[in-house]
């Protein structure tokens, strides 16, 4: 059974049609690169599955883990193990970090019927976790990326990912904004969710992110639709030529 | 859509209850017989101020005409929120009626009954008057106030243990109440003065208090006032603060309970390097209604002033914040701030705020900001997006916010179990 299988996904912002009919099927173990040039409909794919309010799909289906994912509440989504990460992660200046990974986190846990979780253990794997992404202490009573710079909070979108454990993670720009060094933080803690029962999905422009976190499969969103697929040569090719060329080649 | 209904224009009447308690012989009451006889006059001729009064545009004086002259019932005492605060020196008034005073003081603080006090200190106790009718219950609390406390705290001393007010307002005495205290701090002294209000529930009781600190040079108060329990309780409570040089006052206002609480905080920084620090959280729900007005002078050179006021308005509770501050014309090289933030949570909730700076000086550096906002749904978004419920999701943020001023509050334990009632305040309202 695939993990996420995405067939003829249509929909729209107000009268604005932004997805045309998106086909998709993502196995566990493996790892996707979404690419497209800007108002392809990447981003929105992103919302649509992470069950944000104002789009409406007008046709087509989601399956996630063999579950109908359009019908579930957005909280419920990640809590079945698909985890959104965001393109601009939000600030919430009350409410600390260690507070969101704690209720995240137990959130999960009364999903799948477990107890509360152990807080020395809670703590103890949440400092490992800041310190592989090379992050200071003190960041865990800060409030939720107030004040974080780019890179810090896409640094933090990636914690959350590895104390969360998704079976599908949907990470929309991640790469986007980063320099170099925060780039390769970034890519070590992707590669660390890497796993066969797993699958991720990269949501990216450029093809940079891709040499360090190397995809199984590449797609070109374009208008919509996905109108070409490939294996990690096409992300080089579409780095090498651009994608005019590819966009003429498909049409 | 039609403007809204003026509120409470008519003159509000003196209720019975309260004509005949100001009838009663003076013998028991603590002011000065002259500044007794004057208020007197004051109340009487006023009534009771209404919305043509400028600082009462907000607030209907209504529920207390409206209180009923309840026979007097003996009540349970509520919790004390002492409790886990290392050394508080507890004093606990019971429907206004001042019980034993706490023994075994630390060397430099002194607690005298208001009614046994020096004339000097009594004199000094009710030295603010009342102006016009905005002063009305100041007026009243000077002509009935039979009880109070003086807490004299010598030059140099440094009072580690919390004082700690216990105000059960109750009706064991009858349906209001009229408390004065009186604060004097020498120089270099350093104290901290909790006062807690509180009281069961069904219990109608008004308590209108008055409190007065004077404080030396380089004198530090942080002076905390909790609004807890009571549906039915009414709070009007006004502070005046006189600071000496370099003088440091810390408010810390907190109301979660009561059916009214009015406070007013009036700062009176008259000598230079004196600064004042106002921080206040009131989250009005259900009909409560919760309004502070905070008037600081800045009279004196190089003086500073920080403000923050946040008010979370839910359901049919009323809000208001406003923050009066005066920059005299040979004060200059001031700093004041004055942030006011405020979350309305239902559609049917009020929030009323306003910023009032009045600046004679001109080398001066004033800010002020006021927001009302409601949830942020992309926030709301961003923590369901990591499994947390909607409800869940609006707790944290509505827990984030409060939790800003309750971190201020000093002791652990303290804002502990100020966190918890504020939790268990904002209820499981969707």
């Amino acid at each position: 059974m695939s993990l996420l299988e995405i067939k003829n996904l249509h929909a729209k912002i107000g009268e604005k049609i932004i997805l045309r009919g998106i086909n998709l099927t993502v196995n566990a173990g493996e790892v996707h690169a979404i690419m497209g040039p800007n108002g392809s409909g990447k981003s929105t794919l992103c919302q649509v599955l992470g069950g944000r309010d104002g789009f409406e799909v007008t046709e087509g289906s989601v399956e996630f883990d063999g579950m109908n994912l359009l019908e579930m509440e957005t909280e419920d989504r990640a809590n079945a193990g698909l985890l959104l990460g965001f393109q601009h992660p939000v600030e919430i200046p009350g409410v600390k970090n260690i507070y969101l990974l704690k209720e995240s986190l137990n959130a999960q846990r009364k999903a799948r019927g477990l107890g509360e979780l152990d807080t020395f253990a809670f703590m103890k794997q949440v400092r490992e976790l800041v310190k592989s992404m090379q992050m200071d202490d003190a960041f865990l009573h800060r409030g939720v990326n107030a004040g974080f710079s780019g890179g810090e909070k896409k640094r933090n979108e990636i914690l959350q990912m590895l104390l969360l454990q998704p079976k599908l993670a949907l990470l929309d720009e991640t790469d986007s904004g980063l320099d170099i060094d925060a780039l390769k933080i970034v890519s070590e803690g992707i590669n660390r969710l890497r796993g066969t029962d797993r699958g991720i999905v990269l949501v990216t422009h450029y093809q940079r992110l891709l040499s360090y976190v190397e995809p199984d499969f590449v797609h070109i969103l374009y208008k919509g639709q996905i109108i070409k697929s490939g294996d990690k040569s096409l992300a080089l090719q579409l780095e090498a030529e651009g994608y005019e060329d590819i966009l003429k080649a498909a049409s | 859509m039609s403007a809204p209904m003026p509120r409470a224009l008519e003159p509000i009447v003196l209720p019975d209850w309260l004509r005949a308690a100001l009838s009663q012989p003076a013998t028991a009451r603590v002011a000065p017989s002259s500044r007794q006889a004057a208020a007197l006059a004051q109340i009487l001729n006023w009534g009771l101020p209404t919305a043509r009064d400028e600082e009462w545009r907000w607030t209907n004086l209504r529920p207390i005409a409206r209180l009923a002259a309840a026979e007097p019932q003996a009540k349970a005492p509520c919790s004390d929120l002492s409790v886990g605060i290392p050394d508080a020196l507890v004093i606990r008034f019971v429907g206004g009626q001042l019980q034993a005073l706490p023994q075994n003081l630390p060397a430099g603080l002194s607690l005298t009954p208001l009614s046994r006090a020096h004339d000097i200190d009594r004199a000094a106790a009710f030295a603010p008057s009342a102006q016009s009718r905005n002063d009305a219950l100041l007026a009243l609390n000077t002509a009935c106030a039979t009880e109070g406390v003086v807490l004299d705290i010598a030059a140099n001393a440094d009072i580690q243990a919390p004082v700690v007010l216990d105000w059960q307002d109750n009706n064991q005495h009858g349906n209001h109440s009229h408390t004065r205290l009186f604060i004097r701090m020498g120089a270099h002294s350093t104290a901290t003065v909790l006062e807690a209000t509180q009281a069961p529930e069904n219990t109608p009781h008004w308590r209108n208090a008055v409190s007065v600190i004077e404080q030396g040079a380089n004198s530090q108060l942080t002076h905390i006032s909790l609004g807890l329990a009571g549906d039915q309780r009414l709070l009007t409570d006004r502070s005046f603060v006189q600071l000496g040089r370099d003088a440091r006052y810390r408010s810390i206002n907190i109301q979660l309970g009561g059916q009214l609480a009015r406070r007013e905080i009036d700062v009176n920084i008259s000598e230079s390097g004196a600064h004042c620090d106002l921080l206040g959280l009131m989250m009005p729900r259900g009909k409560q209604v919760m309004d502070t007005h905070t008037r600081i002078t800045h009279g004196a050179p190089h003086t500073t002033s920080n403000e923050q006021y946040q008010i979370i308005a839910d359901e049919a509770g009323r809000g208001i914040f406003k923050g009066r501050i005066l920059v005299a014309e040979d004060a200059q090289k001031i700093e004041a701030y004055q942030n006011s933030r405020n979350l309305l949570l239902s559609n049917t909730a009020e929030i009323d705020t306003k910023p009032e700076l009045e600046i004679y000086a001109d080398d001066v550096k004033c800010s002020h900001g006021a927001t009302i906002g409601r949830l942020d749904d992309e926030a709301l978004y961003y923590l369901q997006s990591r499994g947390i419920s909607r409800t869940n999701a609006r707790k944290l943020l509505i827990t984030g916010f409060a939790q800003e001023i309750i971190d201020a509050l000093p002791y652990p334990e303290l804002v502990a179990q100020m966190s918890a009632m504020m939790q268990t305040h904002m209820g499981d309202a969707p």
